[in-house]
């Protein structure tokens, strides 16, 4: 792969034009631990970068990038790309100089303003108001028996359908799907209208060609899913449960605040989950030695669970802003500048991990960046190893012995804000 | 103004001086410790801030409230009775110079 030409650009943000300096100077500059403005150079721009591959397959993408600089100027994505492991986790730890509070955001746009795009203190008065439904005491005590009765129901449809099924729409999405909707307390919706609305609000979401069709869809769920909150608070008020919907009833949350976090909480709760288990089991289906591992010894899956969030992180790229003019990685970042925090690539920095690309197992345990760090770290981490890990993943290897990739049909990964399976036929027996 | 040591499992220790208020995993974040990760942000949400007590100071910490007490069950050492998360501790004069030991798995 060429590193060197990078033609002549204008970074729309600053104006300024593309940089001379080279790989190295920017490796230097970061090095030197700049502080100053001055001190950082100006963003290389990566205008070679189009949406259309990154979403087919951003890895090499990601791989070129970070060899030439932990920061770009990406004009296809109208932001910031930051790729090294180093600056992910330096924005991740540091609110007070990266905000999650975006202006024009899609998310906000689509989903309203959810806890996801609030810095604290707001945030932490909305996290808060979540109690302890996503923690693991109430999970052991509450969850895991009703994510194992919906994985034998959706389990035994998969196997109904019979060898050819799809192991995602088949099964791992309606799966998640049932999960989310009880553990949200949405006792007036059925699973698909969890799948409807999750994906087209995350459509919304990663709507940058701006389709005036995926704003309407989003629009629909939207309204849908306030609805279905307004019939819901006053019964569960009534009738309280384990449910995020039944610990919102009695707290004094203004009710906005309650639907962008409900909605952000359907974008993510479900998709994320179903994606990681799609992933691991089609890793291992094509690592026959690590899936025998994983057989034998149970303690492994959530091992390969672990290696399945930092090979292909679920939620590839997310956004912060600069709230002062600042270095990053030794690139310069004007106050107000667009980031996206690209942990799909600081979850394959070699720096950190050797043989990065290589889902392996067996690798020297290293902390990821898949489920993000600091105040916003995923409040569904314990959740998802939950219904992934403990409780789906044992059960597919042993209830649907000899499992594997369908070879008639195609398997096809994709995405990169979001990145999954999105066919995935398979046969047993 | 306070200190805590940190004993890695080679048996390296490490002083660091902190403020007062201060928790133990935001010092240990800050000052490069290795094997302490914090990885969120301290609200006792994902049990990488692991640490054993030495058994002098422990009297001296406060109660393990039910939110540690339900994450100190998922780390990724074994837990035991000396087992804390350094993002509830809290520095103070009081806990003049406490020693902790660093587990050796943390994730
Ligand atoms: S930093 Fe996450 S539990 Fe202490």
């Amino acid at each position: 792969m060429s590193h060197s030409a990078v033609p002549a650009a204008t970074c729309p943000f600053t104006g300024a034009s593309t940089p001379t300096e080279t790989a190295a100077a920017a490796g230097e500059a970061a090095a030197a631990a700049a502080t100053t403005f001055d001190a950082g150079i100006e963003a290389p721009v990566a205008d070679w970068v189009t949406i259309p591959d990154l979403h087919e397959n951003p890895f090499p993408i990601y791989q070129r990038m970070r060899e030439e600089s932990p920061v770009h100027w990406v004009p296809a994505v109208n932001r910031y790309m930051v790729t090294s492991y180093a600056a992910c986790h330096e924005i991740e730890q540091d609110e007070a100089r990266f905000s999650a509070n975006e202006h024009n955001s899609l998310m906000k746009r689509s989903m309203g303003h959810s806890m996801l795009r609030k810095d604290n203190p707001e945030h932490q008065v909305d996290r808060d108001a979540y109690g302890s439904t996503l923690r693991p005491g109430t999970i052991k005590k509450h969850w895991n028996a009703i994510f194992e009765a919906n994985n034998e129901k959706y389990l035994s449809e998969l196997l109904a359908k019979g060898p050819g099924a799809d192991f995602v729409w088949d099964y791992a999405a309606p799966y998640t799907g049932e999960n989310l909707r009880l553990i949200m307390g949405f006792h007036n919706a059925t699973q698909q209208d969890m799948q409807r609305w999750s994906q087209t609000l995350i459509d919304g979401t990663g709507n940058y060609a701006d389709d005036p069709e995926v704003w309407a869809k989003a629009k629909a769920s939207s309204d849908e899913v306030d609805a279905a909150i307004d019939e819901m608070l006053p019964h569960l008020a009534k009738n309280p449960d384990q449910s995020l919907l039944s610990g919102l009833a009695s707290m004094p949350i203004p009710l906005e605040a309650i639907r962008a976090n409900l909605k952000m909480t359907i974008g993510g709760g479900l998709n994320e989950p179903r994606d990681v288990l799609a992933t691991t089991v089609w890793a291992l289906l094509n690592n026959p030695e690590q899936l025998a591992a994983v057989k034998a010894d149970p303690k492994l899956h959530a091992v390969a669970f672990e290696e399945s969030v930092r090979w292909v992180a679920p939620i590839g790229m997310y956004p912060r802003e600069t709230t002062t003019d600042l270095v990053l990685g030794g690139v310069r970042l004007p106050k107000g500048a667009r980031l996206g925090v690209v942990l799909g690539a600081a979850n394959r920095d070699p720096e950190v991990f050797e043989d990065p690309e290589t889902f392996n197992i067996f690798r020297p345990k290293k902390p990821h960046l898949g489920f993000g760090g600091g105040v916003h770290f995923c409040a569904g981490t314990w959740i998802a190893r939950a219904q992934v890990a403990q409780i789906a993943m044992p059960s597919v290897f042993e209830k649907l012995p000899n499992l594997r990739l369908d070879p008639s049909a195609e398997t096809v990964d994709a995405g990169w804000v979001f990145r999954g399976m999105t066919k995935m036929p398979v046969l047993w027996g | 103004m306070p200190t805590i040591t940190f004993t890695q499992p080679t048996g390296e220790a490490t002083e660091v001086t902190v403020e007062e208020g201060t928790s133990l995993m935001r010092a240990a974040v800050t000052n490069g410790i290795e094997g302490i990760v914090g990885e969120c942000g301290g609200q006792a949400m994902c049990a990488t801030c692991h640490v054993f007590v030495r058994p002098e100071f422990a009297g001296q910490l406060p109660e393990v409230s039910d939110d540690e007490d339900e994450m100190l069950d998922c780390t990724t050492a074994e837990r035991t009775d000396s087992s804390r998360l350094g993002c509830q501790i809290k520095m103070s004069g009081e806990l003049g110079n406490i020693v902790v030991d660093v587990p050796s798995d943390q994730v």
